[in-house]
């Protein structure tokens, strides 16, 4: 008894201590302390960039309610990139203007790749979720990745297709944008690697509607397995077409091929046997916090959380986190948010790479039906 | 090779259904209307409405579908076409854009950015006929293109009324002096093209999900099928629709997927120098 008694005595004078030194750190910040986000909210990309929205509305709104960050209040400003880079630049330079103590930006690695010197001359710290492989090889030191990117998802598509499903003759569908395109290489090489050469190599448009035409070279390849790399709202065309033509081929692919979002405009016929590698998503799994994420997003917006809703929800924690410990000046910041490790997240942990790169925990999911399921987890080789 | 050109013809079924709304207008004012693509993404909407979110029978939908794209109708000519009428015609295109891009955007803050699913009549499955599938959602894109062709046609040219929107186009202030009601005329005009546009939102919403963004390609594709077959002729744009159909997705599935988009504005391109009155058409495609 006594010895709990003296456990809770240092773990409540540890709580005040945190608290106090949180209070002297964040001394140095604004109040309010503001944080902005540059996101698709329009275009054809907003159904990704609005989860970023949703993720940070809803950190920012817990926090807000459990009084803050050292009792500073969250002020966050969004502003609509679209899908447009040009865009995305102007509305980062309007974020800009109100000096915030750190941006969120969107996921759609283009953005990122034409705010980088603004970014650089801003000299304030910047949290992506791009996914292309060589953002964080820019040296902007700045930069902080909090989703797992192509190179990882790349790495373990592959290997899961060749090791674990044991396939010979995979296919590879992508969009024919940056992201589908880098991932696409990127698979081939790491194909190449395991001595298997896909059989077909396809893609299509960002804003095509019509896939039957790729999807009628894949089966006459007579592929073992498709390989999908694309955005909710065109993966979920692609596997309708699939089942319009009869085929029966399984698909793999990366987040997209699994999501909610995606699984909400397939029946289950469409949807079923489906598999996908990517950034966890809040709602599967058993853990009651990240439940509670999801149900507050979808209560709120209607619109289910996905994994980049988690990875901004998470990021705006480690941001909180880091603010507590070191304040608002922007090179102690962006140098703690570089060290961070093992901070818990809702589903992961995240530390810190050389680059900047957070996450390394990837789950793997399969459609039953229209309900996923996860399957288990891959870990980016050292973390 | 048989699948290639089964899955072309749909699409370019799909592309004709859209033409023929798009002519109906232009054979009624003159004016090519942009917003086309825009007006069919808010006739897959309002299937997503009737039929997903107020479950009504696939009938009671498409009937209150096509009278909410007849009453969009009405307020697009209002809005784009009655105040401009009379001005430069480029002035009434580029408002038919801007009105577009509005229509996008309501639609996407309203519903949000999530594509929705509405469902076909004819459910999900496909017929297989040895190695080729079709599925019969498609079947039924290709009876319901047939039956608004011969709807249209018959419309234009066996009725008082098509004889008065022809007349109209021709010659405004004419038809006019001999008693024709103009804007009365008009604005059934827009009325009719506009549910066309949403017959159109309807019958490819099951394949292709509505989106608020899937109306500015498949609108622009609409203008590439009427300039091959001719602006202003219902057949040239439904045999345009299936030759554009499938030579971009034999294309697509000889050459590269890459080259879809590039061979149907090359063809534009070249009817338009070469050929201006397209296949079928009289010569007046230079005014577009």
């Amino acid at each position: 008894m006594k010895t709990n008694l003296n456990l809770y005595l240092a773990a409540a004078i540890a709580m005040c201590f945190t608290s106090v030194t949180a209070q002297a750190q964040v001394a140095s910040c604004p109040n309010p302390i503001g944080i902005g986000l540059s996101t698709p909210l329009t275009s054809g990309v907003a159904l990704l960039g609005i989860q970023a929205k949703l993720g940070l509305e809803d950190a920012v709104e817990q926090i807000n309610a459990a009084g803050g960050i050292g009792g500073k209040k969250i002020k966050l400003s969004i502003e609509d990139a679209t899908g447009s880079s040009t865009t995305a630049l102007n509305t980062l330079n309007r974020l800009l203007e109100d000096k915030p103590v750190a941006v969120f930006s969107s996921m759609i690695s283009p953005h990122i790749f034409t705010q980088n010197d603004t970014i650089k001359k801003a000299a304030i710290p910047v949290l992506i979720a791009g996914t292309n492989g060589q953002l964080m090889k820019q040296k902007n030191p700045w930069l902080t990745r909090i989703h797992v990117h192509d190179g990882q998802l790349a790495e373990a598509v592959p290997h899961y297709v060749v090791d674990t499903l044991k396939k010979q003759r995979p296919a590879i569908l992508t969009v024919s944008d940056d992201y589908g395109l880098g991932a696409s290489k990127a698979l081939q090489a790491v194909f190449d690697k395991l001595k298997v050469k896909p059989v077909a190599v396809e893609s299509y448009g960002l804003n095509d509607k019509d896939m039957t035409a790729q999807l009628t070279k894949i089966k006459n390849a007579n592929a073992d397995m498709l390989v999908l790399w694309g955005r909710p709202g065109d993966v979920a065309l692609v596997m309708k077409q699939r089942k319009a033509l009869g085929m029966t081929v399984p698909v793999i692919g990366n987040s997209s091929a699994v999501a909610l979002t995606t699984l909400a405009n397939l029946t289950a016929q469409e949807a079923d046997g489906g598999m996908g590698i990517g950034g966890l998503f809040p709602q599967v799994t058993s853990d009651a916090n990240s439940l509670a994420f999801a149900k507050r997003v979808l209560d709120r917006s209607k619109i289910p959380a996905d994994n980049f809703a988690l990875g901004y929800r998470d990021g705006m924690y480690l941001l909180k986190g880091a603010i507590e410990k070191v304040g608002c000046d922007p090179v102690k910041l962006r140098d703690e948010l570089h060290a961070i490790k093992n901070f818990k997240g809702l589903l992961i942990s995240y530390t810190a790479d050389k680059d900047g790169d957070l996450a390394h925990t990837m789950g793997i999911y399969r459609n039953k039906g229209k309900v996923t399921e996860l399957i288990g987890t891959v870990k980016e080789p050292g973390f | 090779m048989i699948q290639l050109v089964i899955n072309g013809l749909a699409m370019g079924a799909i592309y004709a259904l859209i033409a023929l709304g798009l002519l109906q207008i232009f054979n009624a004012v003159r004016i090519v209307n942009f917003a086309q693509g825009q007006l069919l993404m808010l006739g897959a909407f309002a299937g997503f409405t009737t039929m997903t979110q107020f479950a009504l029978p696939v009938w009671a939908a498409y009937l209150l579908s096509f009278a909410a794209m007849a009453i969009v109708g009405l307020i697009f000519m209002m809005v784009a076409y009655y105040p401009l009428r009379g001005k430069p015609f480029y002035l009434v295109i580029l408002t038919t854009i801007a009105v577009g891009i509005v229509l996008e955007n309501l639609v996407l803050i309203y519903f949000g950015p999530l594509p929705q699913s509405v469902p076909s009549p004819f459910g999900v499955d496909q017929l297989q006929f040895g190695s080729v599938a079709v599925s019969r959602h498609v079947l039924f894109i290709f009876a319901a293109t047939a039956v608004l062709l011969l709807a249209q046609w018959w419309f234009m040219n066996r009725t008082r009324f098509g004889r008065m929107v022809r007349a109209t186009s021709l010659d405004m202030e004419m038809a006019r002096l001999v008693g024709i009601r103009v804007r009365y005329t008009v604005a059934v005009a827009f009325m009719f093209g506009a549910m066309l546009a949403g017959a159109a939102g309807l019958l490819v919403s099951p394949l292709f999900l509505a989106d608020p963004t899937m109306g500015g390609a498949l609108g622009l594709k609409a203008f590439v099928v009427s300039v091959i077959g001719g602006f202003g002729n219902l057949y040239g744009a439904v045999i345009a629709g299936l030759l554009l159909g499938v030579v971009e997705t034999l294309a697509a599935g000889y050459i590269s997927s890459d080259f879809r988009d590039v061979i149907s504005f090359v063809l534009m391109v070249g009817f338009l120098f070469f050929r201006p009155q397209g296949l079928f058409g009289e010569k007046q495609s230079e005014r577009v």
